[in-house]
């Protein structure tokens, strides 16, 4: 039996359950060379402000073991040049495509969902996007054009700016309210973005689905820091950044274990999946849909194969449809 | 532009920490220019994680083979420095902007420091390919760390203690050395040599070509990760996608 792959996020069909994690590829022309986007379920982009930003300084990046710091301080070209320059390729992508969308206050996050609402609106048309891993890209339903926005994922986790980022996404009446007012100017799927740097992280998805998300995405990076011995200095220029990559697994494994027990809605899991044994532990501790973030840096290839040994190992379980793998998850043992 | 496994064909001492590596090229990722690069997964496990970025020293189109030179540095140069020839090695590239072709009339001078000697080496074969004789200047902290490697005829070597060639960098003996007239500088190696190249190339008029290194998740343009200063203040550019090769004048190589 081949397994069915797609899922639902609100009312937009994905095609399967792998996404690219945003910051990591792009608006989706970088890797175009490398990467068989239309293949994979769902791209999210990097996070688009009102303005434009120039980012931190340097150094942004420093290895660590198993993972990586960064600290590139959500830098991009701004809401106006995402539209002109970058809103008509995504266009053309057959994945779904989920724009991020960061700000420094309440207003700014909902300027830039309008200006993507007015600069793609929305057709009602869910699109059935991707394919299977065998059949190769199918071609979209219907003659509908793509608006190039068929979610948002609402970034309230980045650790590495000032205002907003991670000062949203740890108050869960904040979230609430911010996730509501989003709701009542979009009827696309709106997917929140969660961080781990909070004493329980199951609260604050509950804050998300009562404001109205269709999803949440956990976890984004954790807050870390490296010292160069040799200089006495942080090897980051702002001194902390965020951790990601197999280092941090473990991590969002347990944060997607908990608020899948919490929230109805789905469960999007992130961090430091590469493999797809790294991504069926996700889905086994509740996550309907994975995303590869650092794991696209190593090896453009992997989320590719990520989906491709999902739906290897559902054929070898006899599993029909991908949501169905959270209910095999055992008890501990001794339990 | 592309990812494929390649044969390690050779990877051999120069002088101690710097080896000379040897690959088979899939010509089908496309001609390496001089001042390209790629970049190597050197474990398939997570740790060392990221990519390394290594310039090409040279490039045998008829034999699709490239080579690079790189320094021992740290666990992911040691892992890469202990594969055997006949190993196989996952490469992406070629990547990056490439340096530019001197202009009509433009000497070509190259400025090498350490192991930034690399890129310079594959473009000092364009240029003599193109009979557009350069002339490399290479500089090293001691006799005893130049690298066993030919170097293009007339080059000048220069030591910091004056245990060989010239005492003092490849920039002072530039400045003492090149006469006026029209010349384009090539630097590639720390960043102190090329903050001076680029100042004294404004000095005298010199249009100068800079390759500039960053740490790099990436590789492509996509991460934000590898950032160099605009020299306008105006923000930033990526060494990978919009460089790693720069007119002087783009950057600010006093910052960091």
């Amino acid at each position: 039996m081949r397994p069915e792959l797609g899922l639902r996020i609100g009312e937009l069909e994905l095609a399967n359950p792998v996404g690219l994690a945003s910051g990591t590829f792009g608006y989706g022309s970088e890797y175009e060379e490398l990467v068989e986007v239309d293949r994979l379920g769902a791209l999210f982009t990097k996070a688009v402000t009102l303005e434009p930003r120039e980012g931190n300084p340097p150094p942004r990046i420093v290895e660590t073991p198993s993972g990586m710091l960064n600290s590139i301080g959500l830098a991009n070209p701004g809401i106006e040049a995402f539209v002109a320059r970058k809103l008509p390729a995504l266009r053309e992508m057959r994945c779904a495509v989920f724009v991020n969308v960061a700000g420094a206050s309440e207003d700014e996050y909902l300027e830039v969902l309008e200006r993507l609402e007015a600069a793609a609106p929305h057709s009602g048309a869910a699109p059935r996007s991707g394919a299977t891993p065998r059949s190769g890209a199918t071609p979209r339903s219907g003659a509908t054009p793509r608006s190039g926005v068929d979610g948002y994922e609402i970034n309230l986790s980045c650790p590495n700016v000032r205002h907003g980022g991670l000062a949203f996404g740890t108050d869960p009446a904040q979230i609430e309210r911010l996730t509501r007012a989003l709701r009542d100017r979009t009827s696309r799927p709106l997917v929140v973005k969660l961080t781990p740097n909070v004493t329980d992280i199951a609260e604050i998805a509950r804050a998300a689905e009562a404001g109205g998300a269709d999803a949440v995405s956990c976890v984004n990076t954790l807050v870390g820091m490296v010292i160069d011995l040799g200089t006495r200095r942080p090897a980051l220029a702002t001194a902390t950044g965020g951790l990601s990559g197999p280092a941090i697994r473990p991590v969002g494994v347990a944060c997607c274990y908990k608020v899948s027990r919490a929230v109805r809605i789905p469960v999007i899991g992130l961090g430091g999946i590469s493999r797809a044994e790294d991504a069926l532990q996700y889905l086994l501790a509740g996550a309907r849909a994975v995303q590869v973030g650092t794991g696209t840096f190593v090896d453009p290839g992997c989320a590719i194969s990520v989906l491709e040994g999902i739906a290897a190992w559902m054929e070898a379980q006899g599993l029909g449809r991908v949501e169905d793998i959270g209910g095999l998850l055992e008890s501990p043992s001794g339990r | 532009m592309k990812q494929f496994e390649a044969e390690v064909l050779e990877n051999r001492v120069i002088a101690e920490p710097w080896r000379e590596l040897r690959l088979s090229w899939d010509a089908s990722a496309g001609l390496p220019r001089p001042g390209q690069f790629f970049t190597l997964r050197v474990s398939s496990f997570s740790d060392p994680l990221l990519r390394r970025p290594f310039a090409f020293s040279a490039f045998d189109g008829a034999r699709s083979r490239v080579a690079a030179i790189y320094q021992i540095r740290g666990g992911a140069t040691r892992l890469l420095s202990e594969m055997a020839s006949g190993s196989a090695i996952d490469v992406l590239g070629p990547l990056g902007r490439p340096f530019p072709e001197p202009r009509e009339g433009e000497r070509p001078v190259l400025a090498g420091g350490g192991i930034g000697l690399g890129p310079l080496l594959y473009l000092a074969q364009s240029l003599f390919a193109a009979g557009r004789a350069p002339l490399l200047v290479l500089g090293v902290r001691s006799a005893s760390r130049m690298p066993s490697i030919a170097l293009p005829e007339g080059s000048v070597v220069c030591t910091d203690d004056g245990s060989s060639g010239f005492e003092g960098t490849p920039v002072d003996w530039i400045a003492h050395n090149l006469p006026p007239g029209r010349a384009r500088l090539y630097g590639c190696g720390p960043l102190p040599m090329l903050a001076a190249l680029a100042a004294l190339a404004a000095e005298r008029g010199w249009a100068a070509s800079l390759s500039a290194e960053q740490w790099m998740a990436c590789g492509v343009g996509a991460c934000m990760g590898c950032a160099l200063p605009r020299a306008d203040g105006s923000g930033y550019v990526r060494a990978c996608a919009d460089g790693p090769v720069f007119e002087a004048a783009e950057i600010d190589w006093r910052r960091r």
